[in-house]
C-alpha cells in the first residue's frame, strides 16, 4: 500500500475552517491523521448571523458537541421553518417548516390528497398541513417527540463570530494546531501544492491542502482548471448588507424572507438581536439607496453600523484540484437563501471524509467529489432560482426578468412534474427532500393539475375525515411543543457557558 | 367526473398480467377501464423465474397474499445469488439480499474487513453477510423487522414459475375487474394528424379502441417498436450473450438463492422451485454452436432432465424511450436484459409503478411522459453497467469470450466506479437504480477485485481487536444461522406448498 495522506492543512476563516478541521480530527485523529489549521483573518462582522438547516445537528452530535453550548454561547434561536413573504403579488406569506419524511407516506404521500381535496373545494392552504410550519406559526418548537407519525425538526439562527469561536475552542481544545497567517504564496508542481509560504515566511507542506476560505479561494483559486462559473444569470443578486435590529419578542420561530422591488431582506432571530440582510442586485439600486430604505424594509429600526459585502454566485470548474480540496464556498457560492450557508461547508465537508483519500501519492476520489459537489450545487441552485422564476412582482424590472428567463433543464424538469402531477423528481445529492421543494412551489402559486390516480381509490368521506383527521392532530401536537422563550428559558440553565469553557 | 380512461393491453405474458392487476387494485374502476388483448397461440417467453425483493414490495402493494402466491406458483424462497467460476474456474461468491456486518454498518464495513485481510485474515466478505450464510445452510425465515439485529440485515426474494405467476395474476386481474379479449392483432391503427395509437384491429374482425395503450408484446414491441417506430439502442457490445436454451429438470435441494454458473461461452442458472429445477443456458452465438450448447445445458444438470430444451434469441439493449405519444412499453416490448441479476420482473415492475404514478389523462401530458422516461432510463442504464461488470471482471481466460470480455471498452461510466473500488474501495450510490452499494461490492470482491486501499478511518482500531471482532461476528452469525428452520420445512410450514400428506401431520406437532 502507498504512504497514507498523514497532514492535513486547513486553510480558511470562520466557521468553514472549523467546520472542516473539526470532521477531520474527529473522524481521523484516531488514526494517525494530522491536521492543522492556517487561520486567515476572519470576514466577520459583529452583526453577522448564520441561519442552519436542522441537518446541522447531526454534524454537532457526529462531532460531540452538544446543542446545549449553541443555544448558551451562540445567541441561538431555534428555528422551525422559514417564511416567505411578498414574493407573489398579493399572495399571502407561506411557510416552509422543517418536516421530517414520514415512511408511511414514501410514495403516496398526503400532497396528493390536498391537490385533490384543492380541486374539490378544499381552501385550507397547503402549510396548514405541515407540523413544522404550523409549530412556526405558532412560534414553538418541536422537541425530539416519541413516535408521532408525523414529525417536524428544526435548526437555529446563530450569531456568526460566536459560533465560529465556539467551533475554534472544540477543535482547539481537541488537539488541532492553529497558526493566524495569511497567505504569501502558493508554490505549485504540476497541479499539486508543493507548499505554501506564509506572510511571515514560514513555509508550509502537508500531503491533502482544505481550502475553506469561503469566496476567497485563496487555494483552489490558483490551481489549473479551476476557473469560476457564474451563475448570475440566474440568480442576479450582486450585493449584500448585514444589519441589525432589536430583538423581537417573542421571539419568533421562523426566519422571515420578504420580497422588495430589487431583491430580498431577510429576518433571522437571535436571543439579543435580529440580524437584519438585504440581498440585492446593484444593476437596479445603490447600497445606499438599501441602507436607507432597510428599516422601512425590515419594518424595524436599525441599530448601528451595516456591513456592505459582495454576492458572487456560481462555481468552480474543479473544486478538488490535485492535493487540493475546496470545501463550501471555496468551491460554490449562493445567496444566503434557504439556510445553505453552513449547509454547503457540511455537505462538503462530510463528502470529504467519505471519500478521504486513501493514499497521499494520488487522488482518483477527486473525480467524483467533484461530480457530487456539482450535484448538489446545482441542485442547491435549483432552489433558491426557484423563488426567483417563480415570483409574480409584476413592472419591476428585476422580477419581470427573472420570471420570463428561462431557467437550466434540472429545475425545469421538477417544474414541470410538479406542475402536471404534484411529484418532485429527486435527483443525487438532492440535499432538500420533497416536502421542502412541494412547500416552495405551492407556495410561490404552483397548485397541481392532477393527482395520483391511487387517491381515488379510497372513499371520499374517509378522505375528508383523514384531512380534518392530521388538521386536529398537529394542533394537538403543537400544543403540546413549548414557545420558543420557554424552550430557551429552559435550555439556558446555569452552568452551560463553563461546560464549554472546559470543553 | 370524467369518463374513465381506456387502456388496453397487449400481451398477456407476465407483463401483461402484472400490469392488468396492479392497475385494476391500485385505480378504481370509475378512473381506469382495463381491457387485455393476448392470443393463446403465441407463446410466452416466461423470463425471470428469479425475482429480486423489490417484487415483494408489488405483491403487497395490490394486496396479494404470500402464502396463496407461493402455493400456485411452485414458489421458493430466496437469499441471493451465487456466482460460481465467474472470478476463475473453482471461485464461488454469494450477492446476497443483504448487508454484511452487523446492521446499520453496511457504509463502512467493508473498510474494516479490508483493514482486517491486510493484517491476515484471509476471510470473504460473504462470511460476514447474514443472508448468504443462510442461503450457504439452506435456511430460512422472515427477516427481523422491528428492530436492528443479526437477521434483520437482509430482505427476500421468491423463485417461482413465472407461467404460473401469470395465470395467478390473471386470475386475480380478471376477478378485480380486467376485460380479456382473445385475439391475434392484425392491424395496428394510428390516428393520421397525431400519430397517437387509435386501435388494434383483430384477426376476428373486432377492433379495439384505446385513450392508452400498453404495449406487452414482448421482443416485437408490436406497439412501440413497430407501429411508432421508436428505435432501438444496442448494447451487445458490452453484453454479446443473444441466445438462451432453457430446460427444467428433477427437483433437487431446495437451495434459497439462484446459481450461476460461467460457461465455456457464458453461464448457466439453476433456479429450485418446489416442483422442479429450472435450468437454462444464457451464450453467444458468436461463440459457440447452438447444438453444442444444448449438450453443454444437458451434461451439466444435476437432476434428471424434464423435456427439450428450448431456444430464445434476444438482443440485449433498450426501445430509446419508454412513453411514446399514448403507448407505454413494459417489459421486453421495452427492452431485454439476460437474466443473469434476476431484472427482467423488477424493470416490469418499475415500469408499472411509474406508470401509476404518472397516468395520464384522456390526453396525453407530455410533461407526464418525459418524467417516465427519465426514471426509466435511469433504471436501464445503472442496471446495465452492473450487468457488464460480472462480464468485464471475469478472471478466466480459458475461452473466447471471457477473453474478449476482460479486454472490452465499457461504457465511461462503469470505468471509473471500478478504478475509484480498486483505488479506495470507495462505492458511489445512486438514488435511483435498483442496485445499492451492497451488490456492487459482492461483484466486484467476489470476481477477485480486491482494493488496493481502503478508507483511512479503519485505521483507527488496534489490529488485534478488530481482527477478533470479525472472527465473533462469523460465529454469532453461524449460531444465529443454526437455529433457523431449513428452508423445504419453513415452506411447508408456512403453508406456502401444497400439503404433502405425512410431513404436514409432522409439522402440526412441532
Amino acid at each position: 500500500m502507498n504512504r497514507r495522506v498523514q497532514h492535513v492543512v486547513v486553510v480558511g476563516a470562520d466557521a468553514p475552517a472549523w467546520m472542516a478541521a473539526a470532521a477531520l480530527q474527529r473522524s481521523l485523529g484516531g488514526a494517525g491523521v494530522r491536521v492543522r489549521v492556517i487561520e486567515l483573518p476572519s470576514l466577520l462582522q459583529p452583526v453577522d448571523a448564520y441561519s442552519a438547516r436542522p441537518e446541522l445537528a447531526g454534524f454537532h452530535h457526529r462531532l460531540g458537541l452538544g446543542e446545549e453550548l449553541l443555544l448558551g454561547l451562540c445567541n441561538a434561536v431555534p428555528v422551525t421553518g422559514q417564511r416567505f413573504s411578498n414574493w407573489s403579488g398579493g399572495a399571502p406569506p407561506f411557510i416552509l417548516g422543517y418536516d421530517q419524511p414520514s415512511p408511511d407516506e414514501a410514495d403516496l404521500g398526503f400532497t396528493q390528497y390536498w391537490i385533490k381535496g384543492r380541486q374539490k373545494g378544499l381552501r385550507t392552504a397547503f402549510e396548514s398541513f405541515s407540523l413544522g410550519a404550523v409549530a412556526a406559526k405558532a412560534g414553538r418548537v418541536p422537541l425530539a417527540t416519541e413516535r408521532a407519525e408525523l414529525r417536524s425538526t428544526f435548526g437555529y439562527d446563530l450569531d456568526a463570530r460566536a459560533y465560529t469561536a465556539l467551533l475554534r475552542q472544540f477543535v482547539i481544545s481537541g488537539g488541532v494546531e492553529a497558526k493566524a497567517a495569511s497567505i504569501g504564496d502558493v508554490q505549485l508542481e504540476d497541479d499539486r501544492i508543493a507548499g505554501l509560504i506564509l506572510a511571515d515566511g514560514e513555509r508550509v507542506e502537508a500531503d491533502l491542502f482544505v481550502d475553506a476560505s469561503g469566496s476567497q479561494a485563496v487555494l483552489i483559486g490558483r490551481m489549473p482548471d479551476s476557473e469560476f462559473h457564474s451563475w448570475r444569470e440566474w440568480l442576479p443578486s450582486d450585493r449584500m448588507i448585514v444589519g441589525s435590529a432589536k430583538a423581537l419578542r417573542p421571539h419568533p420561530a421562523f426566519s422571515q424572507i420578504s420580497a422588495f422591488r430589487h431583491g430580498w431582506v431577510g429576518l433571522f432571530p437571535l436571543q439579543d438581536r435580529t440580524a437584519i440582510f438585504a440581498v440585492y442586485d446593484s444593476r437596479q439600486t445603490s447600497d445606499q439607496e438599501v441602507l436607507d430604505s432597510l428599516p422601512l424594509l425590515a419594518q424595524l429600526p436599525i441599530d448601528g453600523d451595516a456591513a456592505i459585502s459582495t454576492l458572487a454566485p456560481g462555481i468552480r470548474e474543479r473544486s478538488w484540484v490535485g492535493n487540493c480540496v475546496a470545501v463550501g464556498e471555496s468551491a460554490f457560492s449562493l445567496e444566503p437563501l434557504d439556510a445553505v450557508q453552513l449547509h454547503i461547508t457540511h455537505y462538503c465537508v462530510s463528502q470529504l471524509m467519505a471519500l478521504f483519500p486513501a493514499t497521499a501519492a494520488s487522488f482518483p476520489e477527486a473525480e467524483l467529489y467533484n461530480r457530487i459537489v456539482r450535484r448538489v450545487a446545482t441542485n442547491l441552485r435549483d432552489l433558491q432560482l426557484a423563488h426567483y422564476k417563480l415570483n409574480r412582482r409584476f413592472d419591476e424590472p428585476l422580477w419581470d426578468h427573472c420570471r420570463d428567463h428561462p431557467v437550466p433543464g434540472t429545475l425545469r424538469r421538477k417544474l414541470d412534474a410538479f406542475a402536471a402531477r404534484g411529484r418532485i423528481p429527486l435527483y443525487d445529492d438532492d440535499t432538500v427532500q420533497e416536502q421542502g421543494w412541494e412547500s416552495v412551489f405551492i407556495g410561490h402559486g404552483i397548485i397541481p393539475q392532477s393527482y395520483d390516480p391511487r387517491v381515488d381509490a379510497k372513499p371520499e368521506p374517509q378522505q375528508i375525515a383523514e384531512v380534518q383527521d392530521r388538521m386536529a392532530r398537529i394542533a394537538e401536537l403543537v400544543g403540546a411543543m413549548p414557545p420558543v422563550d420557554e424552550f430557551l428559558s429552559s435550555s439556558l440553565r446555569p452552568g452551560a457557558a463553563e461546560l464549554a469553557n472546559n470543553g | 367526473m370524467s369518463k374513465p380512461l381506456d387502456i388496453v393491453i397487449l400481451g398477456g405474458g407476465t407483463a401483461g398480467w402484472m400490469t392488468a392487476a396492479a392497475l385494476v387494485s391500485l385505480i378504481p374502476l370509475s378512473r381506469c377501464r382495463v381491457r387485455l388483448v393476448e392470443s393463446e397461440e403465441i407463446g410466452i417467453v416466461g423470463v425471470g423465474e428469479a425475482t429480486f425483493p423489490e417484487i415483494k414490495k408489488f405483491n403487497d402493494a395490490i394486496d396479494i397474499e404470500e402464502a396463496e402466491m407461493m402455493r400456485a406458483t411452485k414458489a421458493a424462497f430466496k437469499l441471493g445469488i451465487e456466482f460460481v467460476d465467474w472470478g476463475f474456474k473453482g471461485s464461488r461468491y454469494i450477492h446476497p439480499f443483504g448487508a454484511h456486518g452487523p446492521p446499520n454498518m453496511d457504509h463502512i464495513f467493508h473498510h474494516l474487513w479490508l483493514r482486517a485481510r491486510s493484517l491476515g485474515l484471509t476471510s470473504q466478505i460473504d462470511d460476514y453477510s447474514f443472508a448468504a450464510q443462510a442461503a450457504r445452510n439452506c435456511r430460512f425465515e422472515f427477516p427481523e423487522t422491528r428492530r436492528p439485529t443479526l437477521n434483520s440485515t437482509y430482505t427476500y426474494a421468491y423463485h417461482f414459475d413465472a407461467g404460473l405467476f401469470g395465470l395467478f395474476l390473471r386470475g386475480l386481474a380478471e376477478q378485480r375487474g380486467a376485460a380479456r379479449t382473445e385475439g391475434k392483432v392484425l392491424e395496428v391503427i394510428l390516428d393520421p394528424q397525431s400519430g397517437q395509437v387509435r386501435s388494434l384491429v383483430l384477426e376476428s374482425g373486432e377492433t379495439i379502441s384505446g385513450d392508452l395503450f400498453i404495449d406487452c408484446s414482448g421482443f416485437r414491441s408490436l406497439l412501440l417498436g413497430q407501429a411508432l417506430g421508436v428505435g432501438w439502442e444496442d448494447w451487445s457490445k458490452w453484453l454479446p450473450c443473444d441466445r438462451a436454451l432453457a430446460v427444467p429438470s428433477e427437483r433437487d435441494e431446495l437451495s434459497p438463492y439462484t446459481r450461476s454458473t460461467a460457461m465455456e461461452a457464458g453461464w448457466r442458472w439453476r433456479i429450485p422451485l418446489q416442483h422442479r429445477t429450472g435450468n437454462g443456458y444464457v451464450f453467444s452465438s458468436s461463440f459457440i454452436e447452438e447444438g453444442e450448447a444444448a449438450d453443454s445445458l444437458l451434461r451439466s444438470l444435476d437432476t434428471k432432465v424434464l423435456g427439450e430444451p428450448r431456444l430464445l434469441k434476444f438482443t440485449t439493449g433498450r426501445r430509446t424511450v419508454g412513453w411514446e405519444k399514448n403507448c407505454v412499453a413494459v417489459g421486453l416490448a421495452s427492452g431485454f436484459f439476460e437474466p443473469l441479476e434476476s431484472t427482467s420482473i423488477y424493470l416490469i415492475q418499475i415500469a408499472i409503478m411509474n406508470l401509476v404514478r404518472l397516468l395520464p389523462g384522456k390526453s396525453i401530458d407530455p410533461r407526464l411522459r418525459d418524467e417516465f422516461n427519465r426514471l426509466m432510463e435511469l433504471q436501464y442504464e445503472r442496471i446495465r453497467d452492473f450487468l457488464i461488470l460480472h462480464y468485464k471482471l471475469n478472471g478466466r481466460d480459458d475461452s473466447e469470450i471471457w477473453r474478449y470480455c476482460a479486454a472490452m471498452d465499457v461504457p465511461e461510466s462503469l470505468t471509473s466506479k471500478i478504478e475509484l473500488f480498486r483505488h479506495s474501495a470507495i462505492i458511489e450510490r445512486y438514488r435511483e437504480g435498483l442496485f445499492t452499494p451492497i451488490s456492487w461490492l459482492s461483484v466486484f470482491t467476489g470476481q477477485g477485485l480486491m482494493p488496493e486501499s481502503y478508507s483511512p478511518f479503519a485505521d483507527a482500531i488496534p489490529g488485534d481487536e478488530l481482527i477478533s471482532k470479525l472472527e465473533e461476528l462469523r460465529a454469532e452469525i453461524a449460531d444465529r444461522v443454526d437455529e433457523m428452520l431449513p428452508h423445504d420445512r419453513f415452506i411447508q410450514r408456512y403453508r406456502a406448498a401444497e400439503p404433502v400428506g405425512v410431513s404436514v401431520a409432522a409439522e402440526a406437532h412441532l
